[in-house]
């Protein structure tokens, strides 16, 4: 190992934290900021992002190794949204992990503000790839990951799908590409929330049994239940403690999750009306830890 | 695994009813179930997009006539082209930008080269939505227009949204609808054809706005603002990009010597280089001007913000005719 490859494994200037009650905690905490995001405009993925911040929460406070004072190093771990659209609880995780400023999200989804309702790298270099045609983010994470191989350095990619976006082609391209060339450094999660615009996945074309594609891929899959913290952090330490292959995590989530008047319902750009808000932060606010 | 609860105390459309600004007016999807109704040929694919292309009552109304592609938008334009080798007609669904950039080559090889009857359909027009450059067409016109035998369709507004279904079924090869959805205040608005030929809405002697989609309400607009300054123009919608009514545009660059094309779309490719490139091969030497995005990628933004910040407003297009009309002043003077 060179002296910089032995810097980079040591750096973690941004704290992984480990305590899953505490992970929990800043769940919760997460979903009551996407209510907040989306109200006032009803712009923006409520139900997506209610769904996925047990995932973005692992991802970026556990898992993910990088310096919100130097997003650009070389070294970081790299993040690709592939459904760039679930920015409600990308940006609040980004800023509650210091890597945008809390102030920037009232200006969220507003007229010149960069923080665009698809995630645009007109924001900065964390955002690896302007992703909102979808389909395209596998493609960048693959040849991320094996720039990174071809480089050396231990840096690892993940990143994040869609069921829906699952239909396009350019998928299962990337995923044969990575499978042949037993990327290690890749975690690909399905955010499998059965949600698309069309309505349920399997009313529009169907997935099933998704495990076994992505295993005949190539690739190591996990299915687990994509809002349960301990599952979830657990599947990305598997995922890089493994080096033969590259990891599929089918996570399945469920959209609305946490508020239970919002649970379950497959609205893909629903409006939510203050009222209704209001009644989802007082549900936020009671559960979870 | 997550299985979908409904909400407590109301049903899952109650709720998503609830929290939407009101419900659009579909004027081409009626339009277009309509025409289905009448010709068992027609059938719609979607890619995914039902509400926003308007084929949602096509999906409930006809549902064995709605092949839903899923996300897949090459692989549709794929499919379409077999059923129309079956002798179907299909109507293939998405955004504007999905439907030509992501799946360019299978409309090429599939669609254009065989000249099948496919009629592609694309919302979102140019800067007309916060979702971004990923989702923001500015050069689908160029690309559509680049491809042989392809008609291209630009209603100027709701009021040419259901006349762009009869005029795709009157064209008997492919064809690609650049649609922008009507907003609640145009429900009931009176139909207008859509013309293959120029429509000239204003007449005015002293210069020729060429105007499709969106630029049409602002070449009005720009018209009546050039007109209180003493330049009266005339305004030409231009609904048929491709093939472009050359011999209207010819005559009336000769009989004015002002021309100014105006889109919501990059300038290169689209109806400004159409309108430039019969000029020059005709020989009119016109005072010129094009406005349109300015080969620029843009971002997400509501339509009024974007649509000033990137130059396609009625003052933008004051601007170019000034431009255009010192062009032509300088032409007249070189040739004195
Ligand atoms: C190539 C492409 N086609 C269509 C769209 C329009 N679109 C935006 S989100 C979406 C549905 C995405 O579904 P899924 O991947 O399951 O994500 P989720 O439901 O979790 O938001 C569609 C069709 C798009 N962004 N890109």
């Amino acid at each position: 190992m060179t002296k910089q490859e032995t810097r980079a494994r040591e750096r973690q200037p941004a704290p992984r934290i480990t305590d899953v009650t505490e992970l929990k905690r800043i769940a919760q905490e997460l979903r009551r900021q996407v209510v907040r995001l989306v109200a006032p405009t009803g712009q923006g993925y409520v139900q997506q992002g209610l769904g996925a911040a047990d995932l973005f929460t692992a991802m970026f406070f556990s898992e993910l190794r990088l310096d919100p004072a130097d997003p650009a190093w070389p070294d970081r771990d790299r993040f690709l949204l592939s459904t760039a659209h679930n920015t409600a609880i990308f940006y609040a995780t980004l800023a509650a992990r210091g890597c945008l400023p809390e102030a920037s999200l009232a200006d969220y989804c507003k007229d010149g503000s960069p923080l665009e309702i698809n995630a645009s790298e007109r924001i900065g270099p964390l955002i690896e790839a302007t992703c909102g045609s979808l389909g395209q983010g596998l493609s960048v994470a693959v040849g991320m990951a094996m720039a990174l191989r071809h480089q050396k350095r231990d840096a690892r990619v993940h990143v994040i799908l869609g069921d829906g976006e699952m239909q396009e082609g350019q998928v299962w391209e990337a995923a044969l590409m990575a499978g042949a060339r037993k990327l290690s450094n890749l975690c690909l999660i399905l955010d499998y929330n059965r949600m698309q615009v069309g309505g349920h996945v399997d009313n529009v074309v169907g997935l099933e049994p998704v495990a076994d594609k992505f295993q005949s891929f190539g690739f190591r899959v996990e299915t687990i239940d994509g809002n349960d913290m301990d599952a979830v952090v657990g599947a990305f330490a598997r995922a890089r403690a493994h080096s033969e292959a590259p990891t599929c995590i089918v996570a399945d989530t469920l959209v609305g999750k946490g508020a239970p008047s919002l649970e379950g319902i497959l609205g893909h750009n629903m409006k939510l009306p203050a009222d209704l808000a209001a009644r989802a932060l007082k549900e936020l606010a009671g559960a979870g830890a | 695994m997550s299985s979908a609860s409904s909400a407590a105390d109301q049903t899952v459309s109650d709720f998503i009813a609830r929290g939407a600004t009101g419900p659009l007016p579909r004027h081409y999807g009626d339009a277009l179930v309509a025409a289905a109704r009448k010709d068992p040929r027609i059938v719609a694919l979607c890619a995914d997009l039902p509400g926003p292309t308007e084929t949602d009552l096509f999906q409930a109304e006809l549902p064995d006539r709605y092949f839903e592609a899923g996300i897949a938008e090459a692989n549709m334009i794929g499919m379409a082209a077999g059923f129309a080798r079956m002798g179907q007609i299909p109507f293939v669904h998405s955004f504007c930008v999905f439907v030509t950039r992501r799946a360019y080559d299978q409309v090429a090889n599939q669609v254009a080269y065989p000249k099948l009857p496919v009629k592609i359909v694309g919302f979102l027009p140019g800067l007309t939505t916060m979702l971004g450059v990923s989702h923001q067409a500015i050069d689908d016109v160029a690309l559509m227009r680049a491809l042989p035998n392809m008609t291209v369709i630009e209603p100027s507004g709701p009021e040419q949204l259901a006349g762009a279904v009869t005029a795709a079924l009157e064209t008997p090869g492919p064809v690609y609808l650049r649609m922008l959805r009507g907003d609640a205040a145009s429900a009931g608005i009176a139909p207008k054809p859509l013309l293959r030929t120029g429509e000239v809405l204003r007449r005015g002697p002293h210069g020729t706005i060429f105007a499709s989609g969106l630029s049409v309400a602002a070449a009005l607009e720009a018209a009546e603002t050039l007109a209180k300054d003493g330049s009266d123009v005339s305004v030409v919608n231009i609904a048929t990009v491709k093939p472009l009514d050359t011999a209207l545009v010819v005559e009336l660059a000769k009989s004015t010597g002002i021309v100014v094309a105006a889109e919501n779309h990059s300038i290169i490719g689209g109806l400004g280089s159409a309108v430039a490139e019969t000029l020059m091969e005709a020989g009119v030497p016109a005072g010129f001007a094009r406005v349109g995005i300015q080969d620029t990628f843009a971002e997400g933004g509501t339509t009024p913000y974007l649509q000033a910040k990137y130059g396609l407003g009625a003052k933008d297009i004051v601007a170019a005719y000034g431009r255009a009309a010192a062009q032509r002043h300088a032409i007249e003077k070189g040739r004195a």
